[in-house]
């Protein structure tokens, strides 16, 4: 098992938080759901997240704050926004802020698996910093 | 007549038959007449001096002083005595009782041609006295009455001379009464009243005119120093005087015309500041006056009027002046005014909007308001207000310009914001249904098929399913929530508040707007602002019929009015294109359109806020050119 990635779902909407990990899984990958940032935070998964599925706007602590907060803390995980608000200035203004892709909602299998592929592949993905 | 005989026989024995004669006639006479000797003895008396005075038989032969009946004159003895001795008449009043004579005493000659004695005559005085006394008293009181009369009065004589005066007189002009008694009117108050008017006046008053006319005499010099007077005069007749008499009255009006001058020179200064007043509020509000008699088109202008229509102040104004001064689009508008003398009701009060067409091709915009009225020969006539708003209009035109630019800009946002909240709503549950449609599949393919996890991920679609669809229910109850919020209402004032709203509008499209507002309209229950909206809707249909209109003036008539005895109706006419026989009946159906850019949903919603208000909606055609809408609403809806 600790072979597999853990990919770490933080979306305030519950539908998301049971689905994703779920399909998250049928793909081969560990995974975890929070329902805030806040929650992520206080987990003792953040080391070994290797890739985090991020909700945008969220009560409390908000997605680019966490984002903010990890960057602080030199926890380099990828990041793959995912959003209900369908707003396309969003995505490139988050692009530019480091995020790997930003989804928006509803989104395909396909641009899933390309949106992880791409975080595990990337920079700080588990790959780059084993070397 | 005994006793007199018996008197006569002891005073006079032996007398001759004349003798006998006199003293019968002596006795005859009503007159008490008593003689007496120079020794002051009574020789005789008549039969009166019994009868009146009550002298007795033994008086005869008495000295005078003691008869007993004349004791209350004692000093006529004495009196009697000087009378022989000097040989003249005398007099002395005598009081028996309440009785008054007059005692004359005459010397009488003997035998010998010496003074012989004294003949005293008892004349009653009694009345006469009565009424000389009550003569008296009647003059004290008018001489009081007079010197209390405040203003002065005095009686002048046929030659015009002072005869008498009161006390006012003398005191005004400072004189006494011996220094004027006869002296001229004339020569008082430093001759102010030597005035031929006066003069000739008075001439007639003594010769038998009956009566003056008040002379005014200003400068007159009196003891309170230079006073105005009025002269007045009245002739005086006595009867049994041939001399005709004037009296004459001085009423001292000074402060009155002094008051009178004050109040003139100020009524004229306030007069002439509130004109003034009017004029700078003319000049710095851009407003001008006229009035207009429409039978005989007599035009009357404020100068500031004259200034807007750039017109030298003064020259007469005809229609004709006008005319090469207004809009040629909207001249009709004068044919109109004069048009209401045929209206059933004749006059009116009218608000309009012109132009006017300089000679530089400049236009200006005009806001006149006119008020009808007739005058006492039932002639109309207006009276209007007239204000250049050219400047208004243009910063008007910019803000609406601003206002619309914005209205779709916030009307844009707004439907972004909305869209991106439905967005957000629904693609939550989207996304949802998309993942576990996925995991479902993904968990039903391979070697060994998770059922049962498809099964709650399919369960999950279903879920999210529902909620999509619960998130549009949800919007769909939000903006069709609209209640009635119900109120008492004056029609007039609705459709005012939205003709105030729409006026620039109107304007902009060159609508010629007219409304016809009844004064007494019963009120109605209802939603201000619903109802605000359809006459929003009806005014702006009207407005965008006659878009195209250009060969006549785009009127439009909003009008409110009693329907019957339990309803109102509001119509708004227009001239624009009309409406066809087939568009008619579709009119009112939501979608249905006649305009390229229109959605359709403009009538049928209106149709439907009078229908809850228990009213109806309706369109027709009229004759001339364009269409009628109409409401009407009940005056007491049985409720929405």
């Amino acid at each position: 098992m600790t072979d597999r990635s853990l990919v770490s779902v933080v979306d305030d909407d519950e539908s998301v938080r049971e689905s994703l990990p779920d399909l998250l899984r049928q793909f081969g990958f560990a995974a975890e759901a929070f329902s805030s940032a806040e929650a992520f935070l206080a987990s003792d998964v953040v080391a070994e997240t290797s890739c985090l599925l991020l909700d945008v706007a969220m009560p409390g602590m908000s997605g680019p704050d966490l984002q903010q907060e990890l960057t602080r803390r030199r926890q380099q995980i990828p990041i793959v926004f995912i959003t209900a608000h369908g707003d396309s200035t969003v995505r490139p203004r988050l692009l530019a802020r480091g995020a790997v892709e930003c989804l928006l909602k509803p989104f395909s299998e396909a641009a899933l698996l390309d949106a992880v592929g791409a975080a595990l592949r990337g920079p700080y993905s588990p790959a780059a910093r084993a070397t | 007549m005994t006793t007199q005989h018996v008197t006569l026989e002891v005073g006079w024995t032996g007398l001759h038959p004349a003798a006998i004669d006199l003293t019968n006639i002596f006795d005859a006479v009503e007159v008490p007449i008593v003689v007496v000797q120079r020794d002051s003895t009574v020789v005789g008396f008549n039969s009166a001096a019994v009868d009146v005075l009550g002298l007795s038989p033994t008086d005869t032969s008495r000295r005078l002083r003691d008869v007993a009946a004349l004791a209350p004159l004692p000093s006529l003895e004495h009196q009697c005595r000087e009378v022989i001795t000097a040989g003249v008449p005398s007099r002395a009043d005598f009081r028996d009782g309440d009785t008054w004579f007059v005692v004359r005493m005459s010397p009488y000659a003997g035998s010998d041609g010496e003074v012989a004695g004294t003949v005293l005559t008892f004349t009653n005085v009694t009345a006469f006295r009565a009424t000389m006394d009550q003569a008296i008293y009647e003059r004290e009181c008018t001489k009081a009455i007079l010197n209390t009369v405040a203003e002065p009065l005095v009686v002048l004589s046929g030659d015009q001379r002072i005869q008498s005066a009161n006390r006012a007189f003398y005191t005004l002009f400072g004189v006494s009464r011996d220094e004027t008694q006869g002296a001229s009117l004339y020569e008082l108050g430093n001759r102010a009243f030597d005035l031929a008017p006066l003069r000739r006046q008075l001439r007639k008053l003594l010769a038998g005119s009956r009566r003056l006319q008040p002379v005014e005499v200003d400068q007159v010099a009196t003891t309170e120093g230079q006073r105005i007077l009025v002269l007045d005069a009245r002739p005086l007749s006595f009867p049994g005087h041939s001399e005709r008499r004037v009296l004459v009255t001085f009423e001292d009006i000074t402060v009155r015309k002094q008051a009178e001058a004050a109040k003139d020179l100020r009524s004229e200064e306030e007069l002439r500041r509130s004109e003034a007043f009017l004029a700078e509020g003319q000049r710095l509000s851009l407003t001008g006056s006229f009035s207009w008699k429409v039978a005989t088109d007599e035009i009357t202008w404020s100068e500031e009027l004259y200034r807007i229509y750039e017109l030298e102040v003064g020259v007469p104004v005809t229609l004709d002046l006008i005319r090469t001064r207004v809009h040629p689009e909207d001249v009709s508008l004068i044919e109109k005014m004069k048009m209401v003398e045929q209206l059933p009701d004749g006059g009116d009060d009218f608000e309009w909007q012109y132009r006017l067409l300089m000679p530089d091709q400049s236009i200006k915009y005009m806001h006149a308001v006119a008020h009808a009225i007739r005058d006492h020969t039932d002639q109309l006539e207006y009276i209007a207000v007239v204000q250049d708003v050219t400047a208004r209009r243009r910063s008007e035109e910019a803000l609406a310009k601003a206002r619309s630019e914005l209205a779709k800009v916030s009307r844009a946002m707004s439907l972004g914001v909305l869209t991106a909240s439905i967005a957000h709503e629904v693609n939550q549950p989207l996304s949802g249904i998309i993942t576990n449609a996925g995991t479902c599949l993904r968990m039903l393919d391979g070697d060994t098929p998770d059922v049962e996890g498809a099964r709650e991920t399919a369960r999950r679609i279903i879920r999210d399913g529902n909620r999509a669809s619960d998130v549009i229910t949800r919007l769909r109850a939000l903006y069709s929530k609209e209640e009635l919020t119900l109120e008492r209402l004056d029609l007039n004032e609705v459709a005012r508040q939205v003709i105030a709203l729409s006026l620039s509008d109107l304007q902009r499209n060159r609508v010629v707007l007219q409304s016809q507002l009844g004064e007494d309209l019963p009120l109605i229950t209802g939603d201000r602002i619903q109802l605000q909206q359809v006459i929003l809707n009806l005014l702006r249909n009207a407005c965008d019929a006659m878009a195209e209109v250009r060969d006549r003036p785009r009127d439009l008539v909003i009008r409110a009015e009693r329907e019957g005895g339990d309803r109102v109706r509001l119509s708004v006419r227009d001239a624009g294109v009309g409406i066809d026989c087939e568009s008619m009946n579709k009119l009112l159906d939501a979608f249905y359109t006649t305009k390229s850019d229109g959605m359709g949903i403009g009538l049928s919603v209106s149709r439907s806020i009078i229908e809850r208000h228990g009213g109806r909606l309706w369109a027709e055609r009229h004759e001339g050119p364009g269409a009628t809408f109409s409401f009407s609403i009940p005056i007491d809806p049985e409720g929405p």
